[in-house]
Parts: C-alpha cells; structure tokens; sequence
C-alpha cells in the first residue's frame, strides 16, 4: 500500500465492524500505524474505547499466579483468598523444601539403615513441631516485612493469623501424611503424630493470646521435646506418649485449647488494649 | 463539626519509659503535622490511632469510633489509610502485586475493581509504568511512593502518615506535597516530620511533641510566632547564646535574647520549632 493509498470507505466500515478477515485486519491496521488520515477515519465510541483500554491494562498487570498460589486456587480456595495465602511467609519454596526433605530422609534412613524403629521415633518426635516452626514464622512483627501495614487493615488480627495458621498446619499435615506410609514400622503409628501436631498447633495459638507467638513457639517446642525424651527414658518406653491413650490426651487437648483460642481471638488483635 | 480524631489522656509506656504521657488532642480535617525529634513519642502515637497498637490508658476516639472496641476498630480500619515509618515489602513481590495485596487486606474481594483501585492509586504516585518491576528493584523513593500508594487505597477518610518525605528527592517531595494538599482538601490527613519545610509548606494546624507530651499545638505561623523577638542575625558569633548557627551567607542566626551588634529577623517555623525543644541547635562551622 503505497503513500498516497487510503483506507476505502467499505472497507473501513468492514474493518471497524469486525467483519475483516485475519490478513486484511493485518493489513488495514499496518496501514493505521503510518496514516493519520486514516486513523482519524477509524469510527469508534468513548465508552467502549476506554473500556477496551482498561481490559487491556488489566491484562496487562495481572500478575502472574506464583506455585503456592496456584495450588490453593486448585485446591478451591476463592482467587483473593488464595493471593493472600499465598503471601505467608512461610508459604515459600525453602520452608515447603524443609518439611519434605524431613520427612523424605525419615523414609529413606528408615528404609536403608536398618534401624527403622529408632527412625520411626525420631520422626514422631519431630514431626509435631514442623507445623508449629511453620506457624510461627507465617504472621507477627518479626517474621512478616509488611506486619505493620497488616495490622491497620480490616483484615489484621485473628482472621489473617487463623488462615495462615491454618493454610500452614494442612501443606504441613499434607505433606508429612503423604510420606508416613512409607516409613519403616506399623501404619498407625506412623501417623501417630497427628493428634500431637494438632494439640500443640492448638496450644501455640492459645498461648499467643498471652504473649508473642515467636516467643510461645520455643517455649512449645522445648516443653515438647523435654516431655518427650525424659517420659521416655523415665518410664523405659519411648512410644509412651504415642500411645492410643496419649492419642486421646492430645484430641481433647486441641479440642479444649481450639475453644480456649476462639473465646480469646480479640488478644490476637495487635490493636486490641491488654 | 466533630473532630476526626479525639484523644484524652492517652498514655503508653514501654517498660520504665513513658512514651506517650496524656496525650490531650482533637485533629479535624485538612493536613495536620506532627513534629518532633527523634523519641519523642510521634510514631507511637501514630501507631496509637491506626490501631497496630493499644495504649495503656486514656480514651481514643477515631472517626467517631471507640479502637478499643474490636468491631469498632475493625469499622476504622476500613476508613483509614495508614504508612508506617518502616512499611516492609515483600521483595519478590511486583509493584502492583504488593498494592494489591494490601487492597485485598482492605477487603477489595471484587478482582476487577481491585485491580482498577490499584492502578489508581500506582498513577497518583506516578508508579503506573512501574506495575510490573519487582519491589527489590526500586529505588527508595520509589519504595516510598509504593507504600503511600497503599495508603491512599479506597480513598480512606482519615490518612496517617508516619515520615512520608524520608527518601524523595526535591522533585518528588513537591509532587508528594502537591498530592497531599488535594487530599487534605477533602479529608484528614496526620503526617509525622521531622522537617520543618514540610509543616510551613503543607499543614494547616501543627502538633509539636517533646518526650512524650504536645507542647505545642496551633498554626504554622504561630510556631513561628513563638520566636517572634527572639531571632537575631550578626556578623559576629554571639558570646553567649548556644542557639546559634552560621547560615548560607555567612552571617550568625540566633535564637534567645539581644545580641550586641545584632538585628531582629523574621522568625520561621524551625526558630519557633527550636524554641519549643528548648535544645541547643548545633553550631554549623
């Protein structure tokens, strides 16, 4: 199409009507790139120009979905939702990384070394407190960089901490309960650390009503750890605090210390007055 | 008109220091300043009023509702903007991801509308060609302008701003305090400085807090009022006064009483400011 060439008429109107095929779209809009003439020619209407502008600026921004985000939105969970989940700071690739290898080297050491029974309890040991370091490092002033810009929005407080606290205890839960079925030793005892995950999740959350989560959470897992060796070693049986009638300790403890968070979520408001 | 932010007695201590030591304090709309020096109680008193933290006593009442109760500082929050003295970012974030983020938090459910929010408030901080660059790879004026721009997030009655200026450049502190301006226009805007230029320039009312307590709260040109008679300018060093620097064209500013050989000078808002502090300004060389 040469310089003194421009856009016919009919054409025009086929082109501002969608009717064009693909090559002459191609064509007739090389040609509006060069001509001023012809742009101006081009008949449209303000409202849906500046509505095609804006659904090209979203487009446009969209950010792209990251891994963490685009399981929970398979997983169901609502598109806003799921952004700010997937914002947890613990949500991330190396914490994610952290509990598999954990509960990968329990299998394979279980698997290889021959000493699946002292394997098996190492894992029951420390399979309650992953979940627990996860929560911990997922919502307060000194993990989270935007914590004081949180805290002045609707959503601070218990709502943003109970769905990250929660959003953390399933990937956890979910990914050391897909690799206990392979660790050496009885199948229910492999999950045997489920009850006790969920009592100190349980005990974590009480706890931070009284005093800093990052504080309670060493507390938690020192208290854990002291119980369990020395119980073990006290009584000579190291399942002692795996045992179905532990199992039933810790279900009612979580259910006792869930009622106890839930009454006291206010004092999970950094705003709320003490 | 009732006032947007009412506080009586407000008091907060971390351990032995009283930070906040009854804080009395009405602030209405237009852009109000709060000066100070460093430690004198003005970030905890901003975090006070965007309901991050409680105080220990006293009675608080923000946008005609009582933070101490959880549903009324829920219903705050909806109506506030608020930039902290340190914001944070997530580094691997965008620009606009880290905005709309926070738009989320502010309960922006609908996608469309949010991200049309964000790209609002990104252009009133000219960041709109900056959406997609990654938090980490702005400068820090830029990452200032990002946090205000969550500030300014569904157009909120009451702004709080906590050393908005740290980090621009000229340019983008008369840009900042174009915006500001306007915004004050139509609401309350808090702002803590440091900077004196900043309060002469912009506020309409001024709050000035020393260890704790306001000492001072009235007009830009009342600060200075405060200095009124008590600013002299000589060829010569004074012999006594400690208030005293050597300015731009070399001659001595001094603040306090009748210096031999001195003239009166018109007062601005950093004398009066300096004489509220009652500290001794440095000697420049």
């Amino acid at each position: 199409m040469s310089g003194d060439w421009h856009v016919p008429g009919e054409l025009m109107e086929r082109y501002a009507a969608s009717r064009l095929e693909p090559a002459l779209v191609m064509s007739v809009e090389a040609h509006l790139t060069r001509c001023g003439r012809c742009r101006a020619a081009v008949p449209y209407e303000e409202e849906w120009l500046a509505g095609s502008w804006e659904r090209l600026a979203a487009e446009l921004d969209r950010p792209r979905p990251r891994f963490a985000e685009r399981l929970l939105r398979r997983a169901g969970v609502a598109e806003h939702q799921a952004r700010l989940l997937a914002a947890t700071p613990t949500l991330s690739r190396a914490w994610l990384a952290a509990v598999a290898v954990v509960g990968a080297l329990a299998v394979v050491a279980g698997r290889l070394s021959g000493a699946g029974p002292e394997i098996m309890y190492a894992f029951l040991v420390m399979a309650p407190v992953l979940p627990l370091a996860g929560i911990a490092a997922a919502y307060g002033p000194h993990v989270d960089p935007v914590h004081e810009l949180q805290a002045a929005t609707p959503m601070a407080g218990p709502r943003l901490l109970l769905l990250r606290a929660g959003v953390v205890l399933v990937t956890a839960v979910v990914i050391l309960g897909a690799l206990s079925p392979f660790l050496p030793g009885p199948g229910a005892l492999s999950v045997a650390w489920l009850l006790p995950s969920l009592a100190l999740t349980a005990a974590l959350l009480a706890l931070s009503t009284r005093m800093p989560m990052a504080a309670a959470a060493p507390v938690l897992c020192a208290g854990w750890f002291a119980a369990v060796l020395s119980g073990g070693a006290l009584s000579q049986d190291d399942l002692l605090f795996f045992s179905p009638g532990a199992q039933a300790m810790y279900g009612c403890a979580a259910l006792a210390l869930t009622a106890l968070t839930y009454t006291r979520r206010r004092r999970l408001d950094p705003g709320e007055p003490r | 008109m009732n006032p947007t932010i009412s506080l009586s007695a407000l008091s907060k201590r971390y351990g032995r220091a009283q930070v906040l030591d009854r804080i009395d304090l009405e602030i209405g709309p237009g852009v109000t300043g709060l000066l100070g020096p460093n430690g004198a109680g003005k970030s905890t008193l901003l975090r006070c009023l965007a309901t991050t933290l409680a105080p220990d006593a006293g009675r608080a009442s923000i946008l005609g509702r009582d933070p101490a109760d959880a549903a009324s500082r829920t219903e705050i929050r909806r109506r506030l903007g608020y930039l902290p003295q340190d914001p944070g970012h997530y580094p691997h974030f965008t620009a606009f991801e880290l905005v709309e983020y926070v738009a989320i938090l502010k309960e922006h459910t609908d996608r469309r509308e949010r991200h049309r929010e964000v790209r609002r408030v990104l252009a009133e901080v000219d960041l709109a060609d900056r959406a997609k660059t990654r938090v980490r790879k702005l400068s820090g004026g830029m990452r200032q302008r990002l946090a205000l721009a969550q500030a300014l997030l569904g157009e909120p009655e009451l702004i709080i701003l906590d050393e908005p200026t740290v980090g621009l450049d000229p340019e983008q502190r008369m840009r900042f305090r174009a915006l500001i301006s306007r915004l004050g226009e139509s609401r309350t805007v808090l702002l803590s400085t440091h900077q004196t230029e900043d309060v002469a320039a912009l506020c309409e009312r001024v709050v000035v807090m020393n260890h704790g307590r306001t000492v001072f709260e009235g007009t830009p040109r009342g600060i200075a009022e405060v200095a009124a008679g008590q600013v002299w300018l000589s060829d010569e060093p004074p012999a006594a006064s400690r208030l005293f620097w050597r300015t731009a064209d070399g001659r001595y500013r001094t603040l306090g009483h009748e210096q031999p050989g001195a003239v009166l000078a018109d007062p601005t808002v950093e004398d009066g400011y300096l004489l509220l502090l009652g500290e001794p300004a440095e000697a420049a060389a």
